[in-house]
């Protein structure tokens, strides 16, 4: 039998062909399951837990979203509350999402290479600080006394003072803040994906700057954009912080003068001893979430399918 | 004695395996600790030296409170902070029974401490401070206990929701009535603390003035408290989880008033003196907080006398002044360890409108203990305050 012989019959087998990779995938799985599916878990389980004499007890009732559900547009309102966290989630996610996009593609295109990682490292640099601090700051600015008004003030502008506080445009600013570091780099890292071979054609074969953008750059980022939209929705239906810092936990936006539905769930969390309900109150919103996050992906998915 | 793992003096192959197997059960068990030793509240350290347990709210701790009493019964007190009163339920919820030997109770909380077991009545014999106390903290009205002569807490700090205004833009008068919070040129500027506790049952003052049980009102009562509290939505600009947004939002001018009650005394400690607070006339919801020793504590005589400790004039005039936090002290003795300035700034100074009482007696009389719901669910009372919330 010849060497030629023994490998044709016995292929070369390399680690991946190996059973044993599987157990690669253990951290994985034990970091999944331990730090993500068991608290979410727990955190459904008692959803279905009633309280009694002050003490959550367990049991599997219903009576947590029935009373939810009951009151979603009456009494305590949280279905009004889950429509203004979706109308600041995806203006925010918008705004974002473009904003973002114009640093990523700027960092992309306008930056020499050689400069382009200190660019994305100081437009990311927001990202080291804290988000608290972060908010303060906003306070301190946007207030009736604060950093524009006094400067509009030291102008004789006064008349024109702006009053963004307590507003949900000041949610969407202060969640702007944070989001951004975040999907600047997944826009940026989706626009250095792109073929530059493509935009040069597209350039060299008569397209304007606009053109080239509109008709290669932007349809090749849109999996980028997807995604990094999807994500700024899940967090900032998640964010109570900005909307009570700078929303004033029941700003105004065109819907009207109401809390967002994170902000509903840490009120109730902190005014009774009601665990099973306050549960019941984040399942609701983990399954949106997790609608916001299916609809995500599938409009990426069909982004990609498009472009390639 | 300790849970150090013990190597086996038998040799055989049998126990050796056994050994083994407890000898890294025991090693894995030892490495969790150590990895997760800094989520544990107490060291073991301090569990072989028996320390006093207590679980409070901030300011307990501070040095200046708490030394004199680890000289004087040569022992260490350790506390476990907690913000707010469901942290506290579930921070005692988390931990084996005896963990905590007293806990530091806001006042209404003490009924949900009682159905949890958590809490015993004690008897008021000797307590000599009690005889200064303020009359409304001697009547232990929210923390009495079944037997005559005993209670599950005596108050140690207490303050008020009165309204914390502006003087800039709300006068002295104006602050005396809830009505004035209703003024069209307050639309939007006024600032509430976001927990429906304190705000309907100073709704419940406003429509039923003088009331000394606000938190037990019938229906239809509660009806008007909806109703004072539709005419009071336009006026609010902003719902604070704290104080502390609620004063920043006062001292940036976003909002002019706030029915929070003391924002006052941080602001002037920081240098700014057109600020101030009142309790209106027809009353407002005053917060104490309550020293409980635990039903299974094996350091209860400790805990008493930690508790006999806490009333003393001396104790209570640091406790409401630390670093944390300003409050007000039921133990009238206070002001002899006090300044003028103190004295100034928490209303321990005569009333000039009450000869022969201080301020701060009258605002005590004009308030009523902050409790929960009596005649209908919690839940209710919620839904209500969030209603008025998403109005």
């Amino acid at each position: 039998m010849t060497t030629v012989e023994t490998s044709a019959t016995k292929p070369m087998r390399t680690p991946n062909d190996s059973p044993l990779k599987i157990w690669f995938l253990a951290p994985l799985a034990i970091w999944l399951t331990v730090f993500f599916l068991l608290p979410l878990i727990f955190l459904l389980w008692i959803g279905f837990w009633r309280v009694e004499n002050f003490q959550s007890v367990p049991d599997f009732s219903l009576g947590n979203y029935a009373d939810i559900f009951a009151s979603f547009f009456s009494k305590s309102r949280y279905g009004l509350a889950l429509i203004q966290s979706l109308w600041v989630a995806i203006t925010t996610a918008f705004f974002a999402t473009i904003l973002s996009y114009m640093v990523a593609l700027s960092i992309a295109f306008a930056v020499p290479a050689r400069w382009q990682r200190l660019a994305l490292l100081i437009a990311i640099a927001p990202f080291w600080s804290s988000y608290v601090l972060r908010l303060y700051s906003w306070q301190t600015i946007l207030s009736r006394n604060g950093v524009i008004n006094s400067v509009l003030k030291q102008f004789g502008l006064a008349d024109y003072r702006i009053d963004l506080i307590y507003t949900q445009i000041a949610t969407r600013i202060g969640l702007i803040h944070y989001l951004a570091p975040i999907l600047i780099v997944i826009l940026y890292v989706s626009i250095l994906a792109i073929d530059r071979v493509l935009i040069e054609a597209a350039r060299e074969l008569g397209c304007t700057r606009w053109q080239a953008f509109t008709r290669v750059i932007l349809p090749l980022s849109r999996f980028g954009l997807m995604t990094a939209a999807s994500f700024a929705i899940i967090v900032s239906l998640g964010d109570a912080l900005s909307g009570n810092l700078l929303g004033g936990g029941a700003g105004t936006s065109i819907i009207g003068k109401l809390p967002t539905y994170a902000s509903m769930i840490m009120s109730d969390y902190s005014s009774s001893t009601n665990l099973p309900r306050t549960s019941a109150l984040a399942t609701i919103l983990i399954v949106v979430m997790v609608l916001a996050l299916a609809a995500g992906f599938v409009a990426a998915d069909r982004a990609r399918r498009r472009t390639s | 004695m300790t849970n150090k793992p013990q190597l086996p003096k038998d040799t055989s192959s049998q126990s050796h395996q056994i050994s083994r197997r407890s000898l890294l059960g025991s090693v894995a068990a030892g490495a969790a600790t150590a990895s997760f030793g800094n989520f544990t509240i107490f060291s073991r350290q301090a569990h072989a030296a028996e320390p006093l347990r207590v679980l409070c709210w901030p300011g307990y701790e501070e040095k200046d409170v708490i030394a004199e009493f680890e000289d004087l019964h040569k022992t260490k007190v350790e506390f476990k902070i907690y913000i707010g009163g469901e942290q506290m339920l579930q921070f005692f919820a988390q931990t084996a029974p005896g963990t905590f030997d007293a806990i530091i109770s806001d006042a209404e909380y003490v009924q949900k401490l009682k159905a949890n077991k958590a809490i015993e009545a004690y008897k008021t014999d000797g307590f000599a401070e009690l005889a200064n106390y303020h009359p409304k903290f001697r009547d232990f009205a929210p923390t009495k206990g079944e037997t005559a002569g005993t209670v599950y807490g005596i108050p140690t700090r207490f303050s008020f929701y009165g309204i914390s205004y502006n003087t800039d833009e709300m006068s002295a008068e104006q602050a005396q009535d809830w009505n004035s919070l209703l003024d069209k040129k307050y639309a939007g500027k006024i600032g509430m603390f976001d927990w429906y506790l304190p705000n309907l049952g100073n709704a419940s003052l406003a429509v039923n003035p003088g009331n000394q049980t606000p938190y037990a009102i019938n229906d239809d009562q509660l009806k008007k408290v909806k109703e004072f509290l539709t005419k009071l939505r336009p006026q609010i600009g902003m719902f604070g989880s704290s104080n502390q947004p609620i004063a920043q939002a006062m001292l940036a001018g976003d909002i002019f008033a706030s029915p929070t009650g003391d924002l006052d005394i941080d602001l002037k400690l920081a240098g700014y003196d057109n600020f101030s607070s009142t309790i209106p006339k027809q009353g407002g919801i005053r917060w104490q907080e309550v020293a409980c020793v635990c039903s299974a504590s094996k350091n209860k005589d400790l805990a008493m006398e930690w508790v006999k400790y806490m009333t003393s004039p001396k104790v209570q005039s640091k406790l409401v002044y630390t670093k944390a936090f300003k409050a007000r002290g039921p133990n009238m003795k206070i002001v002899d360890y006090w300044d003028d300035d103190q004295k100034k700034l928490l209303s321990y100074v005569p009333d000039p409108a009450n000869p022969g009482k201080m301020l701060v007696e009258t605002l005590i009389d004009r308030s009523m203990p902050r409790g929960l719901p009596a005649n209908q669910p919690e839940q209710a009372w919620i839904d209500m305050f969030n209603e008025f919330k998403t109005a």
